[in-house]
């Protein structure tokens, strides 16, 4: 091969980089290379240092939930075919990509209530960012109102987004573990681009969305409606049937395992007005040259590689065999599956706090699988989820890990269907050391 | 190519037809060939008051986007809705059915070329 | 032209055998949840009956074997790394080890809660401190963050720890960041994000920056140069140390867009070379599968100058053990609402064991050598806009297949036809009718030269004035050329509900 190319040597193709930046070879200050029954030493190695959900009972929500996921979700998503596959940019040799793609977005418009979805943001922080981005761009007005109820991680990425552009960002201060949509409708003025709540919100509270719908009708702004779970819309109404006109959260319910924080799946679904102001790859439905059914990503020019600056996102690589994934989950499920998965969801959140003992008290109002459980102080709640811990339990999360701001003795609480009534007792059980 | 001689261009490819007050605005026979298929409009708001020289559309094919500047500045009076639905009217009729806009005509013109020299500056 | 590039190949993605199938909405049956759900049972809680959900989603649902059919079914109309060659220059498509896959799925992996209380995720903690030092190793940096979820975003967090480190000195008022012409879409993207402009700078006439040009564009305002090196069109920067210079002198920052770094992994080091930040897409040099479109991840490396700019959560070591920082000053904040892509960093962690520092070089230089004799079996057969050894991909165009009204677009279309996925087409921007070919470390010989004698081949037929089938292509595929107009026009983008 050097022959044809006309060198002597390897490193005469580096030529062009100048002698001072040549690496002296295995000069670097890295161990050797390792076998691959070293690799999976290591890490086995490693993963056993971990806890997981896998062996524990977890009561872990905040935006990352511990949901069953079958094992056909795995094996589909790790056929090559689908698993190695770039971007579809050539449809031709790409239609089970796409195809896959075009049936995720009609499940999750379907599930969400809304017209249309794209091929995915990266998770859910930054779907919120990106929704609020695209209201300023459909309204032209700049100012962002965000709840204080919707999950801190959401805020703060949303924030940091808006924070280099012109506009006001201003976040509404929520009393108690609830959302204000009265504190809500008295933000709006006439430069307000839309109003970012978070329904289920980030303490659980579930609420009745219509009043700040006729308010956002009314100063002409959008609602963008958040979501951490979206196994709730099988339980509860949709953000669509609320009148959201962007939903955004996370799909990471949807046969995607916890993993340490990714990789996610962030969900993007809109009104289909607002289609060409959209954020990220979507995939539509066409016909090939014999007149065949046949799928291709469209509205491209919204997108960084024609639109460049103009673009409504950067956003290039996005999370598509998290579709795929998610794609597949729902097929296994269906309609029934999915209500079963809410419906087993909140039954174990009712039944925790069915029997709740009186000195742990639980954020009051409706609740879909997720709430606050507040303790006499720090300490006992401390006390309480070491206890749990050493049995086998995951208990919950400190507030302050995710709300810096939160006052002290509380506890984040959520459940699926993995949790099982014997979970609950031992949890009861763990609860009499807080007292 | 055609390019009719009862109009005036802009070196940006754009049409301009002057009718009293009025301007109805369009792109060239030349430009939309350059685009290829397009695939849709984005016209201004009626009301909207546009300088000479100022992007008041955009036109997109699959994989290309254009502004589309004003070649006299104005009050735009209506806009092409049929666009909405069938933006390739502007591919099939560029002079005709494929109009973007008119405006009541305002201060200000971009450089205008009649068909002639529209012509040369396309030999270019 | 010695052999026919259909008889060297014989493995493709669209010979095989290839079933219709229909859309899961088109299952014209109720298939019961065939999965049987644990947990507790009950119904809906009466306080959220008001918000009961009216009608049902309209989800499918089909049994597993069905289920698992349907999707089967749909692989095999893709063609993956997996499958064939996938030559799609800038987007660095090598093989992807399957142990990395086999990893990340232990279940003390998988399975862990981001909010896990730091001492019961010890093992996960060290895995990624590890890769930070080793990806600052390998790139020449002091600090990174993992946090980036993907290039673009990667862009976005470096431009924002620059846009906090000018603003620390007081000079709000630098907002303007120079992008080469030839530069990847996501630059200008990530800038207007970050509140800033872009100013586009002329590529020189060897597609490389112009330092006139460059030095005509800098000044007061100059916030950043974006750089990719090598850059788009395949060739390295061998001005890099001087461009850098005149940037730092005007007072910016130099970005490093680390999409290119498969040529220069374990032979040369952007930090060494003056640039101050640089994202490292994994799911290219460092293998990580893209999954039809990502997960992605891009880790931004720094050296000191942006290091108390970079965002949170921050892994730090800590006597024997790891812990979160959540909250610094100086940070950026966050980028992403979790620490980032763990499962996909964790491959690209594994991948570099395997490598490691004896071991490491091999990658570009294989990348590069294979490259390099793409380029030398094409070059006199396909216009190649800039003389000189090219790096990890060479850029060809469609100059001389064009004068036989043979275009970019339909060469890429008939490599489908003999069996290949095809190169990157238009792009860079700054040549017209763009090929760029970048084959990776991971092809053989044989591959290459099956490969090459397909580019052959097409070309001869253009010179034969044989180009009927070339414009009609691809016939063999599940699916034939696609109208992407009709799409854009009338996009339709869900199936319509019953």
């Amino acid at each position: 091969m050097l022959e044809a190319i006309g060198v002597s040597g390897v490193r005469d193709l580096f030529a062009d980089i100048p002698a001072e930046f040549h690496l002296q070879q295995g000069s670097l200050n890295l161990p050797d290379g390792m076998s691959e029954a070293a690799i999976v030493r290591k890490f086995t190695q490693a993963a056993e240092k971990n806890r997981h959900a896998a062996n524990t009972a977890c009561f872990l929500g905040g935006g990352t939930y511990h949901h069953f996921v079958p094992a056909v979700v795995d094996y589909v998503i790790s056929r090559g075919e689908f698993l190695t596959a770039y971007t579809p940019y050539q449809p031709e040799i790409s239609q089970g990509t796409l195809q896959a793609l075009f049936e995720f977005q009609t499940m999750i418009a379907r599930l969400t209530g809304m017209d249309v979805a794209n091929a995915s943001m990266y998770e859910a922080a930054t779907a919120t960012a990106e929704a609020a981005l695209m209201a300023r761009r459909v309204t032209r007005k700049n100012r962002v109102v965000m709840a204080g109820s919707v999950n801190p991680r959401y805020r703060s990425v949303t924030s940091n987004y808006l924070s280099r552009l012109k506009g006001d960002y201003v976040e509404i201060a929520m009393d108690g573990f609830a959302t204000d949509v009265d504190a809500l409708i008295a933000a709006i003025d006439d430069n307000t681009a839309c109003v970012v709540v978070q329904y289920p919100d980030f303490y659980g509270s579930v609420y009745d969305l219509s009043v700040l719908r006729a308010a956002c009708d009314a100063n002409k702004c959008l609602m963008v409606v958040a979501f951490s779970d979206i196994s709730a819309f099988a339980l509860i109404e949709s953000p669509g049937a609320m009148g959201a006109d962007i939903a955004v959260g996370s799909g990471q319910s949807l046969g995607i395992p916890m993993g340490y924080g990714g990789p996610h799946l962030g969900l993007f679904a809109c009104k289909q007005k607002y289609v060409r102001q959209m954020p990220g790859r979507v995939c539509g439905m066409t016909q090939d040259a014999d007149g065949k059914r046949g799928f291709v990503l469209t509205l491209s020019t919204r997108e960084q590689h024609i639109r460049r600056e103009k673009a409504t996102s950067n956003i290039c690589s996005n999370q598509g065999l998290m579709c795929t994934a998610a794609a597949t989950y729902l097929t296994l499920m269906g309609d029934d599956g999915m209500a079963t998965v809410a419906r087993h969801s909140a039954a174990a959140l009712q039944s925790l706090l069915a029997a709740l003992p009186d000195h742990v008290s639980a954020a009051a109002g409706a609740h879909y699988n997720e709430t606050v459980l507040s303790f006499a102080d720090t300490t006992a709640r401390d006390r309480f989820l070491a206890a749990a811990a050493a049995d086998g339990i995951f208990a919950g999360i400190p507030l302050e890990r995710i709300d810096h701001a939160a006052q002290p003795g509380h506890l984040l609480v959520a459940t699926t269907e993995m949790v099982e009534q014997d979970d609950i007792q031992r949890y009861l059980a763990a609860l009499e050391v807080s007292k | 190519m055609t390019i009719p001689a009862d109009l005036k261009y802009t070196k940006e490819h754009e049409w301009v037809r002057i009718d009293g007050d009025t301007a109805t605005f369009g792109i060239s026979d030349h430009a939309q060939e350059a685009l290829g298929d397009i695939v849709f409009v984005e016209l201004p708001e009626v009301g909207r008051s546009i300088d000479a020289g100022e992007a008041y559309a955009v036109v997109e094919s699959v994989k290309a986007v254009s502004d589309v500047y004003a070649p006299v500045g104005g009050e735009v009076i209506e806009v092409n809705e049929a666009l909405e639905g069938e933006p390739e009217l502007v591919n099939t009729d560029p002079y005709g059915a494929g109009w973007i806009a008119k405006v009541s005509i305002g201060d200000g013109q971009v450089e205008l070329l009649n068909d002639d020299e529209y012509t040369t500056f396309l030999e270019e | 032209m010695t052999q026919s590039a259909s008889n060297t190949n014989q493995y493709s993605a669209t010979a095989g055998i290839q079933h219709e199938e229909a859309l899961l909405f088109e299952h014209a049956h109720e298939a019961p949840s065939s999965i049987n759900l644990p947990g507790v049972e009950g119904d809906i809680p009466a306080a959220l009956t008001a918000f009961a959900r009216q009608q049902p989603a309209g989800i499918p649902g089909l049994s597993e074997p069905e289920a698992v059919r349907h999707f089967v079914r749909l692989s095999q109309w893709n063609h993956g790394i997996e499958t064939g060659f996938y030559p799609l220059g800038s987007c660095t498509m090598k093989y992807n080890p399957r142990v990395n896959e086999q990893v990340v799925r232990l279940p003390g992996l998988a399975h862990i809660h981001p909010d896990q209380p730091d001492e019961t995720v010890q093992g996960v903690l060290q895995l990624l401190y590890e890769l930070q030092q080793w990806l600052c190793e390998i790139s020449g940096f002091s600090h990174i963050t993992l946090q980036p979820a993907a290039g673009a975003h990667g862009e976005l967090t470096g431009l924002m720890m620059i846009r906090a480190a000018l603003d620390a000195r007081g000079q709000q008022h630098r907002k303007k960041v120079l992008v080469p012409d030839s530069a990847h879409g996501t630059n200008p993207a990530s800038a207007a994000l970050c509140g800033m402009y872009t100013v586009e700078l002329k590529s020189g006439a060897d597609g490389r920056i112009d330092l006139d040009e460059l030095k005509a564009h800098l000044d007061n305002d100059t916030a950043a140069l974006m750089m990719t090196n090598p850059n788009t069109a395949g060739a390295f920067e061998s001005d890099v140390a001087e461009i850098c210079r005149l940037v730092h002198e005007a007072g910016g920052f130099v970005y490093g867009d680390g999409a290119n770094l498969n040529a220069l992994v374990g032979v040369a080091r952007p930090g060494d070379m003056g640039i101050d930040c640089l994202h490292i897409n994994v799911h290219k040099t460092f293998s990580t599968p893209h999954g039809g479109g990502g997960p992605g991840g891009g880790p931004v490396a720094v050296n000191e100058s942006l290091a108390p700019h970079l965002p949170v959560p921050r892994i730090e070591k800590q006597g024997d053990g790891y812990a979160l920082l959540h909250q610094s000053d100086a940070s950026i904040g966050s980028v992403l609402g979790s620490i980032g892509q763990t499962g996909v960093l964790l491959r690209a962690a594994a991948y570099i064991a395997a490598f490691g520092n004896n071991h490491l070089h091999k990658i570009a230089e294989d990348a590069v050598l294979n490259a390099n004799y793409v380029l030398s079996r094409l070059k006199n057969a396909y216009d190649v806009p800039f003389d000189g050894l090219c790096k990890h991909e060479c850029l060809l165009t469609d100059a001389i297949q064009e004068k036989h009204g043979v275009k970019t677009l339909d060469i890429a279309k008939q490599l489908i036809d003999l069996g290949f996925h095809p190169m990157t087409v238009y792009f860079p921007l700054i040549v017209h009718g763009a090929m760029l070919i970048e084959p990776t470390e991971t092809e053989s010989r044989q591959t290459l030269d099956a490969f090459c004698d397909a580019m052959l081949e097409i070309a001869a037929q253009c010179e034969a004035g044989d180009t009927d089938q070339l414009h009609s292509a691809p016939v063999k595929p599940f699916r034939r050329r696609l109208d992407e107009t009709q799409a854009a026009r009338k996009p339709v983008l869900v199936w319509p509900s019953a």
